[in-house]
């Protein structure tokens, strides 16, 4: 039962790093608190909706094909509201672009609102998607199998961007020093438009991963963001890698917590953040 | 003096201004149908509420996404003591504020060990613990269903003269809280907000000065909470909630960062929209939305910045046919 449990929460941890590696890039590059992140999570939960009957319905390559569509109508919804909007605030107070993706939450919830109503939608699952694979007596869900897989691949995936290539270098190099990028001759703000893209992008898969288990309303936003900011503030802002850490950990404290005290989960994870966040500050203070 | 027209205040409180507003809202109290009184005393409330966050956003470079606690603490403070205690109502009402307080001292004293959005992720862990004890802890705080019949609801007045005991609580608390904002202690609250290695070198730590201002916002939170809970004569987990925490937020960037009237004019127009479109519009948040967005990009000092640019107008309009 402990490492079922324990399975469980690491498998739902690589899904909150789908959702926080987005968050914390964004944040490591422009600095933006970018509140607007889970709404992204929610518009790709209904996109996923809308669109999955359309792309060969039943299947799973069609269900897959359609996640990945919404991820980029996602992003492009991501692009737009970063080029017409966050790119005038780059320069005001931090203040003013915490308003800015506080008034797109709200802007996105009510057209949800308007579109797809009040109730709960659902996103039936493939056939071949909807068993699950037994080991010993221990039951995995094959789409949570499938879910990971395209967590580790989209991990792998960043981290050898960020490693290899060109662009990884310049993101890394904007997360660690942004002056000193800008006068070396990159121009910032096609850096920022396009992390805000890729986050937005990872938001957008992870709420259409999420379409198939998860009650998709208009207050999936609100429940998400919490999450995603917790596993980012506890792995270090702008750090991928913490981000990865503290969503397996966040994952498997919520999953045990479930277990043995379940009304108590969630505040189970604020403690742990605030001791986290405290036991930090001491240490600099001791340096 | 240029930051100090940059945030469109003076000096000295303009009594002509508070003894008119005083005036026009104490009439219209008295001559509006009681549903429209309850509006007012309904805006009355959240613009202390709001004005006390607006210490922490605009002054001291803190954000609080927690709020709520120390506004639904003090509605908590007032019924858990007569309800639980069996204490009057008058200690109640003493009493209320006081909770809001205690807890803004233990909450601050953790919050500002960090700075910036590491400080916020800390309001909110605390926010979110207090909610979670509050709903569940059925014996002490009546869980979901809350705590009612511990006072009459507006103390048994009618809602013009209840209007008014509120109007004079919220008016005396803004004063105060003026007072704060332009005494050494709201300079040094700005000093440290607007530059902590500065503030520091001339000898003011940071973590003191910004829980100072947190206990005072919170002390002020939680008398807008006790009025709400004798408004209203209950309280539930919702007041410690995180819509409320939203609620005050969006007054203050509505209103206008940066300026002491943030708070007054953003509840008015937040519930102005509240009460009156969402009657008509059922997607009233999405117009808020919109007017955040062009508050950030017409116009950052928000509704306040408006009414300053109109008075200034006004005002050399006035001076030009003097002369």
């Amino acid at each position: 039962m402990l490492i079922v449990q324990i399975l469980q929460g690491l498998m739902e941890g690589v899904f909150l790093f789908l959702i926080a590696s987005g968050l914390t890039l964004i944040f490591g590059v422009s600095r933006i608190v970018n509140f607007a992140h889970g709404s992204f999570y929610m518009l790709g939960a209904f996109f996923t909706y809308q669109v999955h009957p359309w792309i060969a319905a039943g299947t799973p390559g069609g269900f897959f094909t359609s996640i990945l569509v919404c991820g980029v109508l996602v992003a492009v919804v991501g692009l737009a509201f970063e080029f017409f909007f966050l790119r005038r605030v780059y320069h005001a107070e931090e203040l003013m672009q915490l308003v800015l993706t506080l008034a797109a939450v709200l802007i996105i919830r009510d057209l949800t609102k308007f579109f797809w109503g009040l109730d709960d939608v659902t996103v039936a699952l493939p056939d071949d998607l909807s068993g699950a694979v037994i080991i010993g007596d221990m039951f995995l869900p094959t789409y949570q199998l499938a879910m990971v897989t395209v967590g580790v691949l989209v991990l792998v995936a960043l981290w050898a961007v960020l490693k290899f290539t060109r662009a990884g270098i310049v993101l890394r190099a904007a997360t660690d020093d942004r002056g000193m990028v800008a006068l070396l001759g990159i121009n910032q703000a096609h850096v920022f438009t396009a992390v805000f893209t890729v986050g937005s992008f990872l938001a957008g898969i992870a709420g259409g991963f999420a379409a198939a288990f998860e009650s998709v309303n208009y207050l999936l936003d609100a429940r998400v963001i919490v999450l995603a900011f917790i596993v980012v503030v506890i792995g270090g802002l702008g750090s991928l890698y913490g981000a990865l850490f503290a969503a397996l950990g966040v994952g498997v404290v919520k999953s045990l917590g479930l277990l043995w005290a379940p009304r108590l989960s969630m505040v189970i994870i604020f403690l742990l953040m605030a001791v986290v966040l405290l036991f930090r500050s001491l240490r600099r203070t001791g340096e | 003096m240029a930051a100090e027209r940059r945030r469109g205040d003076a000096w000295s409180i303009d009594w002509r201004l508070v003894a008119v507003a005083f005036v026009v809202v104490a009439v219209a109290l008295h001559l509006s149908p009681p549903l429209v009184a309850f509006a007012i005393i309904e805006v009355l409330i959240f613009a202390l509420y709001a004005s006390a966050l607006n210490l922490l956003l605009s002054y001291s470079g803190m954000v609080s996404f927690g709020h709520a606690v120390y506004f639904g603490l003090g509605a908590y403070g007032l019924a858990i003591t007569i309800a639980k205690f069996g204490w009057p109502i008058w200690a109640g009402i003493v009493a209320g504020p006081l909770v809001s307080a205690f807890f803004g001292l233990v909450y601050g004293a953790l919050c500002v060990q960090l700075t910036a959005i590491y400080a916020a992720m800390l309001t909110l862990a605390c926010a979110e613990i207090t909610f979670a004890v509050v709903f569940q802890w059925f014996d002490f705080t009546g869980g979901d269903s809350g705590i009612s019949g511990h006072v009459p609801a507006m103390l048994g007045l009618s809602p013009a003269w209840f209007g008014i005991v509120v109007l004079v609580v919220v008016t005396l608390c803004i004063l105060a809280l003026w007072r704060v904002v332009h005494a050494p202690l709201g300079l040094t609250i700005r000093a440290v907000g607007e530059n902590p290695v500065r503030a520091a070198a001339m000898g003011h730590g940071r973590k003191r000065v910004q829980l100072a201002a947190f206990v005072i916002s919170a002390f002020l939170s939680g008398v807008a909470g006790t009025l709400y809970g004798i408004f209203h004569g209950n309280v539930f987990p919702e007041y410690v909630g995180v819509l409320f925490t939203i609620d005050g937020l969006v007054m203050v960037l509505l209103g206008g960062l940066y300026s002491f009237g943030a708070g007054i004019y953003g509840a008015i127009v937040y519930k102005l929209l509240d009460n009156v479109m969402a009657h008509y519009f059922e997607y009233w948040q999405l117009v808020i939305g919109v007017i955040l967005v062009l508050v950030v990009l017409v116009s950052p000092a928000g509704i306040a910045g408006l009414v300053a640019r109109v008075v200034e107008l006004v005002r050399g309009r006035v001076r030009g046919s003097e002369t």
